[in-house]
Order: C-alpha cells, then sequence, then structure tokens
C-alpha cells in the first residue's frame, strides 16, 4: 500500500482537524460547507474509497476535492495528534479528480428519490444528501467490533423544531437513524442504513452566569465550550476536545480527572432538551418527562435526539496548579488517590499510566517510546497521579509527604524530554530511589540542576520533529498553556495522542476504589491482551463520589489497517468483556461502560450503587 | 581440606557483589558449588550465574557449578522435597552471602525479610544437612554508632546508623543461636566497604566509592553542557567556571558532622582473605576484613578531583545548617547522605582474629593509581549500565 493510502486509511476518525486547537484555524471549507466529507477527516476516507475503487467520481466529490485550498492546517493539527500529515492526502485526491476530468470521466450525479426532496423541504437544500461521496465518510469507524453501514441520507438540521418534524418524517416513512457528533464514536455507534443525523450545524451557546449555567447546542464541541467559559473565568468539565458536549453527556456521561471535584452524569448538567423518536420535544425539568436519572444495568435504547445541555459553570481560583506524584506500583497510587478523595484534596485527581503520560508529552512517536523507557525502565515510574488543586490542595499534597513533579518540574521534564534520552545523570536518580522512590524530587534546587541539565526548550522538544513544520511546533510549544498542567487537563488536546501508534479499543468500568480490585482486573486485562500479542496499559484511574468508586480505563491498542491484528483484538475484546461481565456479576458494584451508553444523565447514585 | 570439603559449598547470593567474587575464588581453586538463588525479571538463575561466569572468564569451570532456584524467603528455602534432600545429604560447607544492602527506614520490612528472616530457611538446610562450617557474610559496621576500637565478638547494641547494619547484627546473633542449638560450626565474615579489583580495576558493582564519584562526574558533565553549549548561565550563577587548563571549578562544600576515616577494602583482598577463612576458620569466630590504614574524605575528594579533572571540593566540619546550598550541593549532599557516616568514620577493627587466619594477607592502601585504575574501569563499562559488567 503506498503511503498516500496508508496515511489516508490511518485516521482515526478522533476529528480533531474540526476544532481549531492549536490556534492555527480550521479547514476553510469544512467551516462553510458543514457536512464531515468538506474537512480532512472526510477527505482521508473519500481519498481511500476512490483510491480502492469502491466509489466512483460522484459530483460532490468533485466540489470536495476542488474545495480543498491545500493550505496546510490539517498537517499541523494532525501531525500533533498521529504524527501524519494528512495535505498528501488532500494533494492526492485533488489530483485523482483532475485526472478523472481530464480524462473525460463524467461525475456520478445524486439518484433521484422523493424521500430527499421532503428531507430538503425541512432542512434546506444544502443540508440533506444522498451523494456517495458525503454518505461514505458517514460509513465506518475504526471500532473493530463495527462493521461499515453505509447511510442513505446524511442530514444536517439547524433547529430542533427541524429535528422534530425530520424525526416524524422518519418514523412515518421507517426510515432508521442516528445521530452523530464531530467524530464517528470510535465505538461503532454511529452507523445506520437510514438516515445519519449530523448536529454540527447547531453551535449555539448561551451562558446564563446568573445562574452558573451555559445552554449549548448539540454541535458544540468540548474544546470550544472550554475555551469560552474559560475566557470568560469559568471551567466546564467536559471530555474528549473534539467530542460533542451533548453526545458525550447524553452518550456515556462526562468522564474525566475533574470528575473527582465536579461529579459525574447528572452532577454535570442543570437541565437538557430532547426530541424524541415520535418528534415530540421535552426537557429534564418537565414534570412529566421520561426519567432518563434512572439507571439500568443494560443495554438502553436512545431517549432521542439531545438539541441543548444546560451545563454547569464552575468557578476557578488564580493559585490552580498541577503536580504530577509518581508511583512504582498501581496499589500504591490507588491508596494515594483514595486518600485525596476521601479528604476532598484536589479539583481534578487521575492516575495515569506510562504509556499515556509518555504519549501526552511527546511530539513524536519515538520520543515518546524513549520517554516511557525512561520514565519505566530507569527511574521506575510506572504510574503518575496528576492532582490539580489551589493551593491549599496542594499544600496538602506536600504534607502527605509524597515527592512530586510541581509545575515547574513539569515543564522541564516535558520541554527537555529529547535530553533525557542521553542524560547519564538520570541512572544516579535511579540508584538513589532504590533507597527512597522518588526522593531526588526533594532536594533543595533539583528543579533549578534538572533545568540546567535539560535545557529545557520548545526548540529542543521538537528538535525530532518533521522540519516543514518545526517552525510551527517550536511556536506552539512556547505558549505557556502547553505545558501548564491545569490547561491541558481542561482542554485535552495531548490526551487523543494516546492513539498515535495506532487506534485503540477502551474498556471502561466503574468500581469500587481498592486497590487490590483494581490492581486484580488491570492484570487480567493485561494478561488478555499480551495472550493476543496487543500492546495495551492502564489508561487512567480516578475517584468517583468522594473516594467511594473509581472509573478505570483499560486500552488495547491494533492496527486498524491489519486484518490480523483486527481479529486478534476482537477475540480479545470478548474476552475482557466477559472479564467484566464476570467480575460484575459476582460482586455486583461494578458499572461497565457500555451499559451506560445512552444513560449518561442518570443520578451517579443510581449508577453507581443501584 | 576440612573433613567433608570434598563435598560441594553450597553458597548464597552468588549473583551479588562479595558473592559473586567468593563463587570465582572457589572455582578458581577447583571447588565444587550448589548455587542458591533467584531469577530476575527477565532472566533465569542460571542465566544470571552464565553471564557472570563469561563476566570473569570462567565459562569453562561452569561444570563445576550447579544452580538451583530457591527462595531464601520461603520455607525450606522454596525448594522441593527431593532436591533438598539431596543437598541434605551433601554435607560441605555453606557460605551465605545473599544480602538486602539498602539503608533506609522506609525499606525496613523488604531488608529484614532478606536479611533477618532469609537466614531461617538456609540454617535449617545447614542443620539438616550437618554442614561442616556455616560461613556468614556480614559488615563490619554491625558496631553500629560508637568509636573506637570493635572487637571481632559479637555486639550489643541497639544504636546503628541504618537498617542494613541493625539487621546484619540481628542476622549474626541468630547464626549463632542456631548454630550452637545445632552444633554447627561457624564463622562471621565482617568486610568494610569493598571496592574493585585493585590490581585490575574491575568491579561489578558500582556503589559506595563509585557512588559520589560518579555523582561529582555527572554534575560536572551537566555544568560543562551549560558551559559548552547553552551559554553558562546557570553555571554562572553556582559561581561555576570552566578554567583555561580545562579544569572546572566546582564549588562544592561537603558536609561532614565529624572528620573521620574512611575504611576501604579492595575485592581481590576480600576474596584472597575468605578463600584463607574458609581454610582455617575457627568455630565461632568473627573476622574483621577491613583495611589498618583507612584512607581520609579528603584524600578521596582530591583523587576525585584529579580524576575528574574538576576543583572547588570543599570538605566542612559540621552539618549544612542554614548554609545556602547551591543546587549541585543540595543534590549531591542528598546523594550521598546514606554514605556520609561510612566517610567520617571514628571507629577502628581489632584483626587479630583475620591476622591468624589470613597469615600475610594485608588489604592493599587505596592510592591514586588504584583509585584511578578503579574509576577508569567503571567508566568504561558506564558504570555497570549496559557497558560490560553483568547486570545484578
Amino acid at each position: 500500500m503506498c503511503d498516500v493510502l496508508t496515511t489516508a486509511k490511518s485516521c482515526r476518525h478522533y476529528a480533531m482537524c474540526k476544532i481549531d486547537f492549536l490556534g492555527s484555524g480550521v479547514c476553510a471549507s469544512g467551516t462553510e460547507r458543514r457536512y464531515t466529507s468538506f474537512y480532512p477527516v472526510g477527505r482521508m476516507d473519500l481519498y481511500a474509497a476512490l483510491a480502492e475503487g469502491t466509489i466512483p467520481v460522484t459530483e460532490q466529490t468533485v466540489e470536495i476535492a476542488d474545495s480543498c485550498d491545500l493550505c496546510g492546517k490539517c498537517d499541523f493539527q494532525c501531525y500533533f495528534v498521529t504524527e501524519m500529515r494528512p495535505s498528501r492526502v488532500m494533494k492526492a485526491l485533488k489530483d485523482h479528480v483532475e485526472a478523472f476530468l481530464a480524462a473525460g470521466g463524467r461525475p456520478e450525479p445524486p439518484a433521484e428519490d422523493a424521500l430527499l426532496q421532503e428531507i430538503r423541504a425541512i432542512v434546506g437544500e444544502q443540508w440533506a444528501t444522498n451523494d456517495r461521496a458525503i454518505r461514505l465518510t458517514y460509513s465506518h469507524d475504526p471500532c473493530p467490533i463495527a462493521g461499515p453501514r453505509m447511510p442513505a441520507y446524511v442530514v444536517m438540521p439547524g433547529t430542533r423544531d427541524e429535528i422534530s418534524a425530520l424525526l416524524r418524517l422518519l418514523k412515518e416513512r421507517a426510515v432508521s437513524w442516528v445521530p452523530r457528533g464531530n467524530g464517528s464514536s470510535i465505538m461503532g455507534l454511529v452507523m445506520t442504513e437510514g438516515a445519519v443525523i449530523d448536529l454540527g450545524r447547531m453551535q449555539d451557546m448561551a451562558f446564563d452566569e446568573k445562574n452558573w449555567a451555559v445552554r449549548v447546542g448539540p454541535g458544540v464541541s468540548a474544546f470550544d465550550l472550554q475555551r469560552e467559559a474559560v475566557g470568560r473565568g469559568y471551567r466546564v468539565n467536559v471530555a474528549e476536545p473534539a467530542a460533542l458536549v451533548c453526545a458525550n453527556v447524553v452518550g456515556t456521561g462526562i468522564f474525566s480527572t475533574f470528575m473527582a471535584g465536579y461529579g459525574t452524569a447528572a452532577d454535570n448538567f442543570v437541565d437538557a432538551e430532547f426530541v424524541a423518536a415520535d418528534g415530540t420535544q421535552f426537557s429534564l425539568s418537565d414534570p412529566h418527562a421520561p426519567n432518563l436519572f434512572a439507571f439500568r444495568a443494560t443495554d438502553v435504547e436512545s431517549p432521542g435526539i439531545c438539541t441543548a445541555v444546560s451545563v454547569k459553570l464552575h468557578p476557578m481560583t488564580d493559585d490552580e496548579e498541577g503536580v504530577l506524584v509518581p508511583f512504582d506500583a498501581l496499589e500504591k497510587a490507588v491508596a494515594f488517590i483514595k486518600d485525596c478523595a476521601i479528604r476532598r484534596i484536589g479539583l481534578a485527581v487521575g492516575i495515569l499510566g506510562g504509556e499515556y503520560i509518555s504519549a501526552f508529552m511527546a511530539p513524536t512517536k519515538q520520543l515518546a517510546a524513549d520517554a516511557k523507557e525512561i520514565l519505566t525502565r530507569k527511574l521506575g515510574i510506572e504510574y503518575l497521579v496528576l492532582v490539580i488543586g489551589d493551593r491549599y490542595a496542594l499544600r496538602s499534597v506536600r504534607e502527605m509527604g509524597h515527592p512530586y513533579l510541581d509545575q515547574r518540574m513539569f515543564r522541564t521534564l516535558n520541554l527537555g524530554l529529547p535530553s533525557v534520552r542521553s542524560a547519564q545523570w538520570i541512572d544516579l536518580l535511579a540508584e538513589l530511589s532504590a533507597e527512597e522512590p522518588f526522593s531526588y524530587l526533594k532536594a533543595d534546587g533539583f528543579a533549578e540542576l534538572a533545568e540546567t541539565a535539560l535545557a529545557p526548550s520548545p526548540a529542543q522538544l521538537v528538535r525530532d520533529v518533521d522540519p516543514e513544520l518545526r517552525p510551527f511546533f517550536e511556536k506552539v510549544y512556547a505558549r505557556p498553556e502547553m505545558t501548564d498542567l491545569v490547561w491541558l487537563n481542561m482542554f485535552r488536546i495531548v490526551s487523543s495522542r494516546m492513539g498515535r501508534e495506532g487506534h485503540f479499543l477502551i474498556f471502561i468500568v466503574y468500581l469500587p476504589l481498592e486497590g487490590a480490585l483494581i490492581e486484580e482486573m488491570s492484570r487480567k486485562f493485561r494478561r488478555i491482551a499480551d495472550q493476543h500479542g496487543l500492546r495495551n496499559d492502564l489508561g487512567f484511574v480516578t475517584p468517583a463520589d468522594g473516594g467511594k468508586r473509581a472509573i478505570l480505563e483499560y486500552d488495547y491498542f491494533f492496527d486498524q489497517n491489519d486484518p490480523d491484528a483486527i481479529a486478534r483484538i476482537q477475540r480479545a475484546g470478548m474476552e475482557a468483556a466477559g472479564l467484566i461481565e464476570e467480575y460484575s456479576a459476582r460482586l455486583g458494584t461494578i458499572r461497565w461502560i457500555r451499559h451506560v451508553v445512552n444513560q449518561g444523565m442518570c443520578r451517579k447514585e443510581n449508577l453507581l450503587y443501584t | 581440606m576440612r573433613e567433608g570439603e570434598a563435598a560441594p559449598v553450597i553458597l548464597t547470593g552468588a549473583t551479588g557483589f562479595l558473592g559473586g567474587h567468593v563463587m570465582a575464588g572457589l572455582l578458581e581453586r577447583g571447588r565444587r558449588l550448589v548455587l542458591l538463588g533467584r531469577a530476575s525479571e527477565e532472566t533465569s538463575f542460571a542465566e544470571r550465574v552464565t553471564r557472570l561466569l563469561g563476566w570473569f572468564g570462567l565459562g569453562h569451570r561452569s561444570g563445576q557449578i550447579e544452580t538451583v532456584e530457591a527462595d531464601l524467603l520461603e520455607p525450606a528455602c522454596g525448594l522441593p522435597r527431593p532436591l533438598r534432600a539431596a543437598l541434605c545429604a551433601q554435607a560441605g560447607p555453606i557460605i551465605h552471602c545473599a544480602a538486602d544492602t539498602r539503608f533506609s527506614e522506609r525499606n525496613r520490612r523488604e531488608i529484614t525479610a532478606t536479611n533477618v528472616h532469609g537466614l531461617r530457611g538456609i540454617l535449617d538446610l545447614a542443620a539438616a544437612s550437618r554442614a561442616s562450617f556455616f560461613h556468614y557474610v556480614s559488615t563490619a559496621y554491625v558496631a553500629g554508632r560508637t568509636s573506637g576500637c570493635c572487637p571481632e565478638r559479637l555486639v550489643r547494641t541497639s544504636d546503628f546508623t541504618n537498617v542494613y547494619e541493625e539487621t546484619k547484627a540481628r542476622a549474626e546473633h541468630e547464626v549463632a543461636a542456631h548454630c550452637a542449638r545445632e552444633g554447627l560450626a561457624y564463622s562471621i565474615i565482617r568486610p568494610s566497604i569493598v571496592y574493585g579489583d585493585s590490581r585490575t580495576g574491575r568491579s561489578t558493582r558500582f556503589n559506595a566509592l563509585y557512588y559520589p564519584v560518579k555523582s561529582l562526574l555527572c554534575l560536572r558533565d551537566i555544568y560543562l553542557e551549560d558551559i559548552r553549549h547553552h551559554g553558562g548561565k546557570k553555571a554562572k550563577a553556582c559561581g561555576i567556571l570552566l578554567e583555561d587548563d580545562g579544569v572546572l571549578r566546582l564549588p562544592l562544600r561537603i558536609f561532614l558532622a565529624r572528620r573521620g576515616r574512611v575504611n576501604l577494602i579492595p575485592i581481590d583482598y576480600f576474596v584472597a582473605a575468605v578463600m584463607a577463612i574458609l581454610e582455617r576458620a575457627e568455630a565461632g569466630t568473627v573476622y574483621h576484613l577491613t583495611s589498618e590504614s583507612a584512607t581520609t574524605i579528603d584524600n578521596l575528594a582530591a583523587y576525585s578531583q584529579a580524576f575528574l579533572k574538576i576543583a572547588g571540593v570543599e570538605i566542612v566540619d559540621g552539618a549544612p545548617n542554614g548554609a545556602r546550598l547551591t543546587p549541585p550541593e543540595s543534590l549531591f549532599q542528598r546523594l550521598v547522605e546514606p554514605y556520609l557516616p561510612y566517610l567520617a568514620d571514628t571507629r577502628s577493627f581489632d584483626r587479630r582474629h583475620a591476622h591468624r587466619a589470613t597469615v600475610g594477607l594485608n588489604p592493599p592502601e587505596l592510592t591514586y593509581e588504584v583509585f584511578e585504575r578503579c574509576m577508569t574501569y567503571a567508566m568504561s563499562v558506564n558504570w555497570g549500565n549496559g557497558g560490560g559488567a553483568p547486570a545484578a
């Protein structure tokens, strides 16, 4: 497979190219035309399909190719996340279409369709289509347990009333539908042979500061909402930056390290508005609304389409900082976060695995691998606990006596990461740790010495980055927020890098915050993945409800283009699912994320304790 | 040869620094060995021993060795019953070198487990096999916090510098009591701080003497890099300068509670002395394998500066109370903190038993030439980090 096609087929569908997380702008044609097909993520899929001959050149294909001005913004965005450069695919797409037209080819027009005309009568001519080039980009997902499904229509409504009318029509014609956010969910949840309803146009945000809430439409991304909230001096508890807030709230509830302070599930919103499958509208605060605060430990149908959520606003103080507390064993890290949670220390608390933290800090795969080797093998840092809090919280962490990397040390380590590879003195620290793990972090002046030794700078961090992109990234990493633990955890732009080396299947469970149990389950997840030859690691563990429960994520990685790897992850996935079911049945205190799907608005008490 | 010593020697701790060299010494003298030990995370015990034999150039002697995977923390050393019975039938001497050499209080549980509780299984094996002799490798520093001359006998103190000393002292009493109860002959061998081979500089471990030197080397390189490639601002702020003659002026105060000496012996002397003790040991006897010409911290500082081409290291009497330390001083102080009591030792060691057993053997003085040889070797193998010395 040629490099360009490999790149095209390796798109992770995270939709990071749809948000301006680097301040470099977003693909202009995507912003104007809205359909996923006009963003780099869609063009990647489209080029792969054309190159492999699975679809013809359509009229929309020509528009999609023509509308790309090869500005290269997608290179910045995608390289940051996956180290890929999609602009080569964009160019190949344009070349393919030009060659087709030059050879006298005639683009396929969309098929005549009466229902499409009725849908267009509701949402407007340009916001519904059955062109194959558009539909294709909504037809698949890198999720290994969901096959492609080509939708008949893609529809982009602009209002709640349009959605009501649309759902009534689809019900009347017995057409299945599924709402879709920015990406493809990567869990195989947003595909149908009927109509995909892309909510990307509905991006309204209305702040109600007197009531500590912001009402957001279903097309608002977590990144955009957080940016707007922070600009006004607030914080919201949101998930991955490109994920749409409403979809997250309804789909799985918000889980983030901030759930330690802000809660989960229904804790995160004040109210929400829906359009039910029959087109009727309701709000959660309506006395006769369906009870979406309940939770059942089983698969549950979607309550409809969420058309707005009033998300809670949280105050921020100007003394917030983050620290990372290293641990050599999971049980010790769990004991620490439990202590923090019970004592209500920290707004955001979470255990991060070595794979995660290395990937987050490093701009390239190679540097991430080197960083992991150094952190885990040389320094014995198997886990890092992130704690974000104000000065009182951080004083408590200091008094708890654990050595930690403070904000200054984190910046030094991050921007000096390439120097760590060749640092002889790292061995000294490792030897010193034999007496007291990580005690060097307590030495007066260690941060100063580390700065001297690592000579941290944006230029150094990007020295292995693609030379063409290096000047851009040097400027990016020169921004204070790029090494600010608080900002990075609010906006989560580096967490998408966990998929840089390949796609992943995640297993998420709510469970008691007990070290032995978490260690045991993690070990069993690991054993399953190892048996199937899959790279794997703990994702994160975060306390919930004051340390009574926790959320655990464990990740299996695989190559989405390798049939053998897909077969292995399917088998491993089944076994891991069996493991969760077995523990759930035996202990009665474990809730699997699979059952939270469509129940993300439930009360956390119903989720965790009933 | 003592009675029963045609039988193989049972040795623990063979993959450690002292035990490894004892193993090599015995093999060179034609002895057969049964080595009890554990696999590491990635390498079987047999493979670890094979690597070590390669390092000693004794691969051709592997036929003299039987490696047995054992866990001294388990009852009966974790040995299957038939294997243990076979070992018991051999009734040779046992040399117990295995130890946890960490110092800190926070590791008390593990250190005690290895150094004290771990004795139980091997002492039971000694009793069951009617071992011809039980030799316990301890440390000269079981004397604890004291001054003056330390006798070659069991100590009665509860005032120790660290958990290592305390547990080794407890272990000595366990050995003596158990052997007395079982009617077994035993000896206790107490080396001071052991460094590499004084003739070749070779070593398999680079802690103790090496650690402060390695620390200084790292600090030197950090500031040289800063001066040469980053403008030297950080160096200048600490008063660190590169002189015209290439010497780095690195002002660094080492605070010592008191002036004293550093008792060091090379591994070649240790091995020769142990071999002599195995031949002539008297039951129930303690042997101090220590230096009679212990060096000083000033000497070591001078040697280090000459070797590393640095200047400015200063020994300061008293604790750093209130003194404002530069970042390199602060880190260095923390790095060498566990070793500080041994750098200012006011104890001396009675050696009458050792003299009697090791007639004609005396540890050589640590001259600059020996120091340079050892440090040159250490650097050539990257201080044991993948440069040629076998992994622990």
